[in-house]
C-alpha cells in the first residue's frame, strides 16, 4: 500500500512540474515552428526573480504573481530581440537553437554574476507537513499536485474557448491564412513566448519552493521537458500533459524498485522504442496543430 | 528545404555546365590545403611560448570537432545534437582504456575513435525514420544519457570528481614535458590535417554527393537509389570517427577527465562554430574555431563577463551573417573572381 501510494504520489508531483516545462516547449514550437532552448533558463529565472521579491520583503502571495508577470516579458522580449528577426529563414530550426542557447547562456551568467553562485530557497506555497497513505508528504508539493492541473485546464480554455486563444492556435495551424484574416502575427508569436515563459517561471518558483536553487537549477528540467515532448508527440497541448504524467509515474516507479541510478537509462530505452514505433509520440495526431 | 525547382531542370542545368557549377577544381582545393596547413606547420616559429602553443592546439581541436560535426549537420543535415557526447565518449573511453586497462596510448587514442564511432551508430538506429527537431532531441537526451551513465558509475568513471592523471602520449623518446608543447602541438595539428583530408574527400566523393541529395531532395534521392538508412548512419559515423579521436587527445593531452565535455556551455560553443564559420563548407568551421578560441583569448581579463560577451556576439553574428564566416569570404572571392575572368 505504501508503495503505491509512494509512486503515485512521487509521479503525481514529477509529472505536474513536467507538464508545466513541456506545454510551454510544446506552445511554442507549434504557434512558431521552433524549439527554445532557454526554456529551461527561463525557469531558473522566474525561481530567483520570486526569491528577489521576498527577499525585498513582499509576502509570497504579492511576489510570485509579479515574478510571473515579469516572466512573461522576459519571454515577449527574448522572441522579440532572437526569434523574430530570424524568421523566414531557410534554416531557422537550427538558427533558433543557437540564438536561444547562446540567449540562455546570456541569462544564466547573468544570474550568476547578479546572485552569485550560492544556493537559494523560497518559501513553499504551504508551509507544514502530512502523511497520506504512509507516506509523508509536505503540503507544498500537495499544493502543485492540486495547481497545476487547474492551471493546465485553464489554458487548455484559454486555447480552445477565447478568440486570443482561438487566434494563437490559427497562426499554428496557417500563418498565411491568419495573416488574410487580419491577425497580428507577430504580437500572437509574442503571446505564445510570453506564455512558456511565465509557466517555466512558475514551475521554478514551484521547484525553488521545495529544494534549493543555482543559475543552474534549468538544466535538467529542461531535460525532461524534452523527453516529455517527444514521447507525447510535440504537435499538441494535451500529448505533453499525458506524457508528462505518464513519464512521472514511470520515473517514480523506476527509482522505486530500480533505483535512481538506472532510471534516466530506463527511460531513454523507453524512449528509444517510442520512436521506432510512432515517430510522432504516442498520444499525437500527423497534423502540427494545437490541442 | 525542399528545393523547388523540378528534377529535371536540375539535370538539364548539370548537363548544360559540365564543370559542376560553384566547386573548385580539387587541384585548386590541394594547392591551398598544402598552403595552409603549411603555414599553421610554421606557427611554433612565431609563437615560441607555451601558453599561445596551448592556445593553438585547443584550436586544433575544436577544429577537428567543429568540421566534424559540420559534416553530419551542415552536409548530412542531420541535427546531430549529441555530437559532444561523441566527443565526450573519446575523452573517457581513452581515459578508462589507459588507466585502468592499461593501454598503450596509441592504441587507446585509435580505439576511442572506434568506440566513438560504434556509439554513433547505435545513436543513428532510433533516428532512421526521424526528421528536424525530432532528431535534435533524441541526440540531446542521448548525450544526457551518456552522461547520466558516466555520473552514475562513479566507482569507475570518477562520477562528478572526474579523472585525473590520465597517461599522455609519447613519440619515441622526445621528451613531451619539456619542450614547450612542441610534440603535442605537431601530433594535434597531423589529426586535424588527417581529418580535414579525410571530410573534404568524403564530401566530394559520390557518397558525400548522395548525402547532399538527401538533404536537399529527400524523395528523389531514394527514387534515384540512395538508401536513407545507409547514408545517414555512414555520416554519422564518418563525423563520429575523429571526433573520438579528437576527444582521446583532449584528454591525453589535458591529463584528467571531468563531466564538463557533456555540458551546454562546451556545445554551444561548438556549434556557434560550425554555425559562425558558414554550414557545409568543413573549412569555414575550422577558420571560426580559430577565431573564436583566439576570441575568447583576448577576452580572458574579463572574467565572468567572458560567456556574457560570448553569447552576446554569437546572437548578434546569426542575426547578421546568416551565412556565417565562409559566405562572406566566398562571396568576397567571387567578386574578385569575377572582376578577373570577366573584365566590364
Amino acid at each position: 500500500m505504501s508503495a503505491l501510494a509512494e509512486i503515485l504520489f512521487g509521479g503525481l508531483f514529477q509529472g505536474s512540474l513536467y507538464a508545466m516545462m513541456a506545454v510551454g516547449l510544446a506552445l511554442v514550437w507549434t504557434t512558431i515552428g521552433v524549439f527554445n532552448f532557454s526554456h529551461g533558463v527561463f525557469m531558473m529565472l522566474g525561481a530567483y526573480i520570486a526569491w528577489q521579491l521576498v527577499e525585498l520583503g513582499l509576502p509570497a502571495a504579492v511576489a510570485f504573481p509579479i515574478a510571473v508577470v515579469v516572466m512573461a516579458g522576459v519571454g515577449w522580449i527574448l522572441q522579440a530581440s532572437v526569434v523574430r528577426p530570424l524568421i523566414g529563414r531557410p534554416n531557422i530550426v537550427l538558427v533558433v537553437v543557437i540564438t536561444t542557447l547562446a540567449a540562455g547562456s546570456l541569462i544564466e551568467n547573468g544570474a550568476l554574476t547578479i546572485w552569485g553562485p550560492r544556493s537559494k530557497q523560497i518559501p513553499a506555497l504551504i508551509d507544514g507537513n502530512t502523511t497520506i497513505g504512509g507516506v509523508g508528504v509536505s503540503l507544498h508539493q500537495i499544493a502543485i499536485i492540486v495547481i497545476t492541473p487547474l492551471i493546465l485546464a485553464a489554458l487548455w480554455m484559454f486555447l480552445n474557448r477565447t478568440r486570443l486563444g482561438l487566434a494563437l492556435r490559427a497562426v499554428a495551424q496557417n500563418e498565411d491564412a491568419s495573416h488574410l484574416v487580419g491577425l497580428n502575427v507577430t504580437a500572437l508569436y509574442g503571446l505564445a513566448f510570453a506564455i512558456a515563459a511565465s509557466l517555466a517561471g512558475l514551475a521554478g518558483i514551484f521547484m525553488g519552493g521545495y529544494r534549493f536553487m543555482s543559475p543552474v537549477m534549468g538544466s535538467d528540467p529542461l531535460l525532461k521537458a524534452l523527453i516529455v515532448v517527444v514521447f507525447g508527440g510535440i504537435s499538441s497541448i494535451s500529448g505533453p500533459i499525458f506524457a508528462a504524467y505518464l513519464i512521472g509515474f514511470f520515473e517514480a516507479a523506476c527509482s522505486y524498485y530500480f533505483g535512481l541510478y538506472w532510471t534516466p537509462a530506463l527511460l531513454f530505452g523507453v524512449l528509444i522504442l517510442t520512436l521506432m514505433v510512432r515517430p510522432e509520440g504516442i498520444f499525437a495526431s500527423r497534423s502540427r496543430g494545437l490541442a | 528545404m525542399t528545393d523547388t525547382t523540378s528534377p529535371i531542370t536540375q539535370i538539364r542545368m548539370a548537363a548544360a555546365n559540365p564543370v559542376a557549377p560553384g566547386r573548385t577544381p580539387w587541384k585548386h582545393e590541394a594547392v591551398g590545403f598544402v598552403l595552409g596547413f603549411t603555414m599553421l606547420a610554421l606557427l611554433p616559429l612565431l609563437f615560441g611560448d607555451t601558453y599561445a602553443r596551448h592556445i593553438l592546439i585547443m584550436a586544433f581541436i575544436y577544429a577537428i570537432v567543429a568540421s566534424n560535426w559540420d559534416l553530419s549537420l551542415g552536409y548530412g543535415g542531420v541535427f546531430n545534437f549529441g555530437h559532444l557526447a561523441l566527443f565526450g565518449i573519446g575523452v573517457y573511453a581513452y581515459s578508462l582504456l589507459t588507466k585502468l586497462a592499461g593501454l598503450d596510448p596509441w592504441i587507446a587514442l585509435l580505439a576511442s575513435g572506434v568506440i566513438a564511432t560504434l556509439a554513433a551508430i547505435v545513436v543513428t538506429i532510433p533516428i532512421l525514420r526521424l526528421k528536424g527537431i525530432y532528431i535534435i532531441l533524441v541526440t540531446f537526451g542521448f548525450a544526457q544519457l551518456i552522461m547520466q551513465v558516466i555520473l552514475s558509475q562513479s566507482d569507475i568513471t570518477g562520477g562528478t570528481q572526474g579523472l585525473v592523471r590520465i597517461p599522455g602520449l609519447y613519440w619515441f623518446d622526445h621528451n613531451m614535458v619539456r619542450d614547450a608543447k612542441l610534440a603535442y602541438f605537431y601530433i594535434a595539428l597531423a589529426l586535424l590535417v588527417a581529418s580535414t583530408l579525410f571530410l573534404r574527400v568524403f564530401v566530394r566523393s559520390r557518397t558525400g554527393a548522395s548525402i547532399v541529395a538527401l538533404r536537399d531532395n529527400e524523395e528523389y534521392a531514394i527514387s534515384r537509389g540512395v538508401s536513407i538508412v545507409r547514408q545517414r548512419m555512414l555520416t554519422l559515423a564518418a563525423s563520429a570517427f575523429f571526433t573520438g579521436i579528437a576527444g582521446a587527445f583532449y584528454a591525453a593531452y589535458q591529463r584528467n577527465a571531468s563531466i564538463d565535455v557533456f555540458g551546454m556551455s562546451l556545445a554551444t560553443i561548438i556549434l556557434s562554430m560550425v554555425l559562425l564559420g558558414g554550414t557545409s563548407t568543413i573549412y569555414g568551421a575550422i577558420i571560426a574555431s580559430f577565431v573564436l578560441t583566439i576570441f575568447a583569448e583576448w577576452m580572458a581579463d574579463f572574467g565572468a563577463w567572458r560567456p556574457i560577451i560570448t553569447a552576446v556576439l554569437i546572437i548578434g553574428v546569426m542575426l547578421a551573417y546568416p551565412s556565417g564566416l565562409a559566405g562572406m569570404i566566398k562571396s568576397a572571392w567571387n567578386v574578385v573572381a569575377g572582376r578577373i575572368k570577366r573584365p566590364a
